[in-house]
């Protein structure tokens, strides 16, 4: 089955904009655990009850919790332990442990790199900028792949593609000037080009860098995505 | 005594401490906190399809099953390949001597799906080794954390502060686009600010 496209909309070194399609690339399937000649599948199954969790047993049970863990399986439920967990709704529950009827606040708390509380604000959900009516926009900014590689780290790469035969064109046009001049291109959001691209609401935001390959009239045009660089934490 | 990485150019060996690196001890962190009426942070539960049962924190487990629904101890499980063979154990990797290839080129690293990167202290560095890292090149090895059926790809790479990395993870393998796939499937601007400098804190 083809893979999920979607849509990306940029602009080239010439400020020209087009919408084209890209995807996430994975590395190729490796092996899976199993047995030889036998399917298993992987599932999530009740283990436990309520009443059968830590806490409820040693409110139920008192100061005989230990001898009755020896004795009996008084934390196994015989008709619900082992049950397959398919499809499950989110509930949030309150501190004291009440079904909360109402979507609780969100709060965005930022943490130092010591694990300290930083700030506390309110949530603001951070919406998808690259196949907004504002194209990504190339900045200009260009690095050469090898110092790339050594001043940031790269965690995704996302791969563009065509849609017909004029943005072949178009990307292709890319692909072959980064190709020629051997150094990727930092790409940006927002009307000015400098915000990080997020591809889903609430996405990571990600520096990117395009980086273009030609083969005759093949080409590869590579969004690599970065958001942290290569260093090491201060002691 | 804490796993070293040990690694061989030409022969001559380097070993190294490792310290995993993520972004969080870079730049911290930001966490989405729900709150409940009293101000406290909530508790996330889940309720099954047929509302007949909330599932709180501790309450389920996971596992492999075969058709007739009996459970398969995890040391009874092999390594089947996508063509349905098994396939053997690889070691860790980890205190053992890995040869390094290379230089290779700095687009092998772009390629990464990373999954993991490491500070390296040396404890033992070829001075040739560390010559070339400093110089800017970059080495490829098998990197395998713990025994399992595929070890990862890693690179060796130095930035301009001379700190050492191992970057780990699985490479892609993007496709070539040809301009007879009409639709295409897969299987300088006016900014006026020239500070050259990213700034990841914003994030």
């Amino acid at each position: 089955m083809p893979a999920p496209q979607r849509k990306l909309h940029l602009t080239n070194s010439k400020g020209r904009n087009a919408t084209v399609v890209f995807l996430s690339l994975k590395a190729p399937a490796g092996p899976k655990l199993g047995l030889p000649g036998k399917n298993v599948s992987f599932r999530r199954f009740l283990a436990s009850t309520p009443e059968g969790l830590h806490a409820a047993l040693q409110e139920s049970i008192e100061e005989d919790y230990g001898a009755a863990l020896i004795d009996g399986d008084p934390e196994v439920d015989m008709e619900e332990v082992g049950r397959t967990v398919g499809e499950v709704s989110q509930v949030f529950l309150s501190a004291k442990g009440d079904v909360m009827h109402a979507p609780p606040k969100l709060v965005e708390v930022i943490y130092d790199t010591d694990g300290s509380e930083k700030e506390r604000r309110d949530w603001e959900d951070k919406q998808a900028n690259v196949n907004d009516e504002l194209p990504i926009r190339w900045t200009g900014k260009k690095i050469d792949k090898a110092d790339a590689v050594r001043r940031f780290v790269f965690s995704r790469v996302i791969q563009i593609s065509h849609m017909d035969g004029l943005t072949y064109d178009y990307l292709y046009g890319i692909a072959k000037e980064l190709h020629d001049d051997g150094e990727m291109v930092l790409m940006g959001g927002g009307p000015k080009g400098k915000d990080p691209l997020v591809f889903q609401t609430n996405g990571t935001p990600y520096r990117a860098f395009l980086e273009g390959r030609i083969d005759g009239p093949r080409y590869q045009l590579l969004l690599h995505l970065s958001n942290m660089e290569l260093r090491a934490p201060a002691e | 005594m804490a796993r070293q990485v040990v690694v061989a150019l030409d022969g001559t060996q380097s070993i190294f401490n490792m310290s995993k690196v993520d972004r969080s001890k870079l730049y911290g962190r930001r966490r989405r906190v729900p709150l409940g009426p009293d101000g406290e942070p909530c508790q996330r539960a889940s309720l099954t399809e047929d509302g007949s049962l909330m599932i709180r924190s501790g309450m389920t487990s996971q596992g492999y099953f075969d058709d007739d629904g009996y459970w398969i101890p995890n040391k009874e499980l092999v390594g089947i390949s996508p063509e349905g063979d098994p396939v053997k154990k690889v070691d860790s990797t980890l205190g053992k001597e890995v040869d390094l290839v290379g230089p290779v080129d700095p687009s092998r690293v772009l390629d990464l799906r990373l999954q993991s990167v490491y500070a390296l202290e040396p404890d033992d560095f070829d001075p040739d080794l560390e010559d070339s890292l400093m110089e800017g090149e970059i080495y490829e090895f098998v990197f395998n954390y713990r025994a399992d059926f595929r070890a990862e790809t890693a690179f060796l790479v130095a930035n301009d502060d001379g700190e050492v990395f191992a970057i780990i993870g699985r490479l892609v393998e993007p496709q070539w686009r040809d301009p007879e796939e009409m639709i295409a499937t897969f299987d300088s601007d006016d900014d006026d600010d020239d500070d050259d400098e990213l700034d990841f804190e914003m994030f």
